[in-house]
């Protein structure tokens, strides 16, 4: 058995500390930088708030909601990492993107030591899911990327099906009235 | 697991996966390592099983025994670590083995004509001819394909 692992560097990417917050969708926790998430509500406050969206191209999008001036969508957390869906109480509203999550429960907050690469094993979605590993308490935990909820363009494309969901319920307004 | 010199002669770790023995060049392995824990998280990578952490590296773990025995070999003793080609560079993976591994030498005989692309060839092992697999070949299938079903729920 030859030193291998001379000959395979070992990451040595700098790891910085960093504050997350762990949290569970369909029994299974992730991590997000904290500074990532703008503010953290019961699905109950959004009740009210929350307007339907047809959009069969992105399941995991249902519905939207306004905040200020900008129309978030809200994804449904079990359906984006592809988990047996179960029923959200919270959501956590995204700071940078227009983007809404729904999980099942928070966990705490935590200070991780870094974020360690996915390995290149995994070539699926995932690299999309997830800014990498982070190793807390004996346990390997994703750490989720803000912005692979949704790509620009399908933010676009969601902006489309809203601007038209939205031109659909002014009409039927009009044919009520 | 010790390494004696074999003069000259190709060096091989046979392991033992489901009921089978296959081979794998000693110089692509690394370690065996006790069955320390899998960590599981959702992805749609077809072939891994989650990681493992191994002297402060995270290894992917490929549940090889799915492609070479049908079926998985959770039941493991031991992952056999062995590093495969990724482009340029190269990386670690452990597979699941339920057995003890040794150390073989020998000529490789060429493979079964329709073999697989992840067996170079075979090697005779007590009486038992043994697929040698070359393990970033194994690896490659690994890649999700369209269409295919995907298993990002983790398993109970």
């Amino acid at each position: 058995m030859s030193k291998a692992s001379e000959s395979v560097a070992k990451p040595r990417r700098a790891r910085h500390p960093e504050r997350v917050i762990l949290f569970f969708v369909s029994n299974q926790m992730f991590a997000i930088a904290a500074e990532a998430v703008q503010e953290i509500r019961s699905t109950d406050s959004l009740a009210g708030a929350a307007v339907e969206i047809e959009s069969p191209e992105f399941p995991k999008v249902r519905h939207t909601i306004e905040r200020g001036r900008h129309t978030y969508y809200v994804i449904n957390g079990c359906v984006h990492f592809e988990l047996r869906v179960t029923r959200p109480t919270l959501v956590l509203i995204l700071r940078q993107f227009r983007a809404v999550v729904l999980v099942d429960r928070i966990d705490r907050m935590a200070e991780i030591s870094g974020v360690y690469a996915l390995p290149p094993a995994f070539e699926g979605d995932e690299r999309r899911w997830y800014r990498g590993l982070a190793y807390l308490d004996d346990t390997v935990i994703p750490v989720v990327d803000p912005a692979g909820f949704l790509s620009g363009a399908e933010f676009q494309q969601l902006d489309r099906a809203a601007k038209a969901a939205a031109g659909h319920r002014e009409l039927e307004g009009a044919v009520q009235a | 697991m010790s390494m004696p010199e074999t003069a000259g002669r190709p060096s091989f770790i046979v392991m033992q996966i489901g009921k089978r023995h296959f081979a794998l060049p000693a110089d692509t392995v690394v370690e065996l390592a006790p069955p320390v824990r899998l960590h599981r998280f959702p992805h749609t990578s077809p072939l891994l099983a989650g990681v493992i952490v191994r002297r402060g590296r995270i290894v992917p773990v490929y549940d090889a025994a799915t492609v070479l025995v049908g079926s998985s070999a959770f039941t493991q003793r031991f992952y056999l670590i062995a590093r495969r080609r990724t482009g340029k560079s190269a990386e670690f993976g452990a597979i699941p083995v339920n057995g003890e591994c040794e150390l073989a030498s020998g000529e490789v005989l060429a493979p079964p004509a329709d073999h697989p692309a992840y067996v170079t060839g075979t090697l005779a092992f007590n009486d038992e001819s043994i697929d040698v697999l070359d393990f970033s070949a194994l690896a490659s299938l690994n890649a999700p394909v369209a269409g295919e079903p995907r298993r990002a729920e983790i398993p109970s």
